[in-house]
């Protein structure tokens, strides 16, 4: 094969350009050196849209576009190499299936090389926990299959899809070849009789309640914005659990002046009269999974709740298996229809009565949240409470996005913080596996660094120890990431697992450490980080310090510059 | 005994120091509520204090008994209102619990944690002090109570499209 005057990997970027990739995250292979060469080559200006990103680990690549996703609603790029990158990739592929987070993969395939860097099937690997997958034979096919990808990725249940290109493909001459027209998906909706008799319910309770949970994009959070302010309904949230809810300090987030609601829509979530709830993760399972994968948990009606019963707290009446996002604007605009003069002014009234409670109930909240947080404050280690009580006043007139999971620090941003944005918080690590935090972190920072905010990655020590290597994609990509080490220097619910079965078993209660603690030596963070080219400080036990500290880590990722603060802290 | 000390630093070490026994002793009692709690202690806090750690209580209760799962003082627990009940109660523990894992609170059998280790880790409980300061002196709390008051801003940002893509070196 001679050298393509126009190859087709140059096609490949430029799919990825009309999709909107933003960035491609890998850790380098030879099976796709040809298609690495156009990212960084092609296009004017070059490395642009998608910009490569350089990763240390592939399942860092992978955790990349996890946060960028989570926080975007929308898909990055992850580009492995044949079946050992797969394979590396494949824990992290496996937490974004969990989470539904929409990423497109690209696997280079390469039969002439190195013979146990490919496969037959190179996506059998990873289907069990993949939406979508081709394998094509033809540079056309391959430029259909990217668009595909992303179609099938963004059309619920979102979730990873993969492409697997051979090198063959990537090297070849396209010739007169163009790019395909995309075709963006259908996402359907209620339709027009549904809609109209939601709004008419809407409009024509007394007290109208509106349950969020989590939708795909943030365009579908200012849809429900945009129709629990026409129609006067006080809403709940999951923002304090994940991205993609409802505007926490809303003045329409809340109980509301009356808790007796006579109609309550549930958006992805209950309780509700009617739920509209989108195909989850777990419809997919039965034609893709055949090795189980989950030990069942997709398997399950996973995230839905119904009416079986009573007394359940998230009882759904009525679901219709619609997704959400989609049906709002039908609602709304039947809404406005049916908007009279008589509703407006009740609503009106409506409004402002829940606003005030609403107010009344965070304040509430916020003195008893403190209240108990303050326990300990002068605690050395520091607590983890006031870890996050000491950062809020500091970013809370600012454009942050905390994207680390926060389950093992007390998740105390949940009382004391105010999340306000679609991508305020982005939840779990997906299927409660460690090694994430810092590779999703930097995703979000890549999507964060592009729109003038800063992530805040409070960072377990046990969970960066998997992949530290992102720490230093942070700082050669110069990422707006406050690290804030939680050095518990232990896997500390594994250490109180332990605990527990040495004292049922009734012996050794002071041997749990052993295999379950990070100890002789102690793990240096800060050291940690400047060998990755990332400034920082500590380890601070100090909670006096600790205020100081995080101000020069805020100055520091404000100017583009990651920063780590190693805290020791309270166990939990 | 295993390393306990080895995790404990300076700052901790001065904020629990064994000193406080002595001289913090009646203000500690005076935390726990229910006139069963101000029984007195029987063991050693010193070995009681290697002992906490080296049994994994600060695991669920913090170094200071202050926070994690389930802080120790300030809460008036009748658990902990004598060493007998204390002792009790370690003992029983596991028993109830389900054999998978769990947060929940171990068990400690006189097989691995005898009566008189039990009452020195517990005589150590009894040393913790609460630090719980009032609001209004932290500016810290106080602005966080405040900022609930803060009137909510619409975001344009989340549906801005990206300024600039690449920065790469």
């Amino acid at each position: 094969m001679g050298i393509a005057r126009r190859p087709g990997s140059d096609l490949m970027v430029q799919t990825l350009k009309e999709l909107g990739i933003e960035f491609l995250a890998a850790n380098p292979g030879s099976s796709f050196e040809a298609l690495q060469e156009s990212v960084v080559n092609y296009g004017t200006p070059p490395n642009t849209m998608p910009e490569f990103i350089t990763a240390l680990h592939e399942e860092s690549a992978v955790d990349m576009a996890s946060g960028y996703g989570r926080a975007e609603g929308k898909p990055m790029c992850a580009l492995v190499h044949g079946t050992v990158g797969l394979q590396h990739a494949s824990m992290a592929i496996y937490q974004a299936y969990y989470f539904g987070t929409p990423m497109v993969l690209i696997a280079g395939r390469d039969d002439t090389f190195i013979q146990p860097h490919t496969a037959n099937d190179m996506a059998a690997m990873v289907r069990g926990f993949t939406k979508w997958d081709a394998q094509p034979t033809t540079l056309e096919g391959a430029l259909q299959a990217l668009q595909e990808a992303y179609r099938q990725a963004v059309t619920p249940p979102t979730a990873p899809t993969l492409v697997v290109i051979d090198t063959e493909l990537q090297k070849l001459e396209a010739g007169a070849l163009t790019v395909p027209k995309y075709k963006p998906p259908v996402i359907s909706g209620v339709d027009r009789t549904a809609a109209r008799e939601i709004a008419e319910k809407l409009l024509g309770a007394t007290n109208p309640r509106i349950s969020v949970g989590q939708l795909r994009t943030p365009e579908g959070v200012r849809h429900a914005i945009e129709l629990a302010e026409l129609v006067g309904a006080s809403t709940s949230t999951t923002a304090t659990s994940g991205p993609m809810s409802f505007p926490q300090r809303h003045p329409l987030c809340g109980p509301g002046a009356n808790t007796k609601y006579d109609f309550t829509l549930g958006l992805e979530t209950g309780p509700a009269d009617i739920a509209l709830v989108g195909p989850r993760i777990s419809s997919l399972t039965a034609a893709r999974d055949k090795s189980g994968i989950g030990f069942g948990g997709l398997r399950a009606e996973h995230g839905r709740e119904r009416a079986e019963g009573g007394g359940r707290r998230n009882v759904i009446v009525a679901q219709l298996d619609v997704d959400a996002e989609a049906s709002l604007p039908e609602i709304t605009r039947a809404a406005k229809e049916l908007m009279t003069r008589s509703h407006q002014r009740v609503i009106g009234e409506r409004t402002a009565k829940h606003a005030a409670a609403n107010e009344e109930a965070r304040l509430s909240a916020l003195r008893t949240a403190v209240d108990a947080k303050r326990v300990g404050w002068d605690a050395s280690p520091v607590s983890t409470a006031r870890l996050y009580a000491e950062l809020w006043p500091l970013i809370m007139n600012e454009d942050w996005c905390l994207a680390s999971p926060t389950n093992f620090s007390g998740a105390h941003h949940r009382q004391l913080w105010a999340h306000d944005r679609p991508y305020s918080y982005l939840g779990g690590a997906g299927a409660a596996g460690l090694g994430y935090g810092a590779g999703a972190c930097a995703g979000a920072a890549l999507a964060a660094r592009a729109r003038g905010r800063f992530v805040i990655n409070v960072q377990t020590d046990g969970d960066l120890n998997y992949a530290p290597g992102a720490l230093w994609s942070a700082a050669h990509h110069r990422l707006p990431m406050l690290t804030i080490m939680h050095n518990n220097r232990a896997y500390h619910q594994e250490l109180m697992f332990l605990e527990f079965m040495a004292g049922l078993r009734g012996r050794g209660t002071d041997r749990a450490h052993i295999g379950s603690t990070l100890r002789n030596p102690f793990i240096d963070y800060k050291k940690m980080a400047e060998a990755y080219g990332m400034a920082g400080e500590g380890p601070i036990d100090n909670p006096n310090l600790l205020q100081a500290a995080l101000r020069r880590g805020l100055a520091s990722v404000k100017r583009g510059e990651p920063y780590m603060i190693d805290v020791l802290t309270q166990p939990r | 005994m295993s390393t306990p000390v080895t995790m404990m630093t300076a700052q901790w070490r001065r904020t629990t120091s064994i000193a406080l026994v002595a001289g913090l002793a009646s203000a500690t009692l005076a935390l726990f509520s229910s006139a069963a709690e101000q029984k007195s202690p029987s063991g050693n806090p010193v070995r009681g204090k290697q002992l906490y750690y080296a049994h994994g209580c600060y695991e669920c209760h913090g170094f200071n008994g202050e926070t994690g799962a389930r802080r120790l003082v300030g809460t008036g627990s009748s658990l902990i209102a004598d060493p007998n009940a204390f002792i009790t109660f370690l003992r029983l523990r596991a028993d109830a619990a389900p054999l998978a894992p769990t947060q929940t609170m171990p068990s400690y059998p006189v097989t691995t944690l005898s009566d008189a280790a039990a009452r020195d880790i517990y005589s150590y409980v009894r040393t913790f002090v609460l630090h719980a300061p009032d609001p209004k002196g932290i500016a810290t709390l106080q602005t966080i109570i405040d900022s609930g008051k803060t009137p909510y801003k619409p975001s344009t940002s989340p549906w801005q499209p990206a300024r600039s893509t690449s920065r790469a070196p």
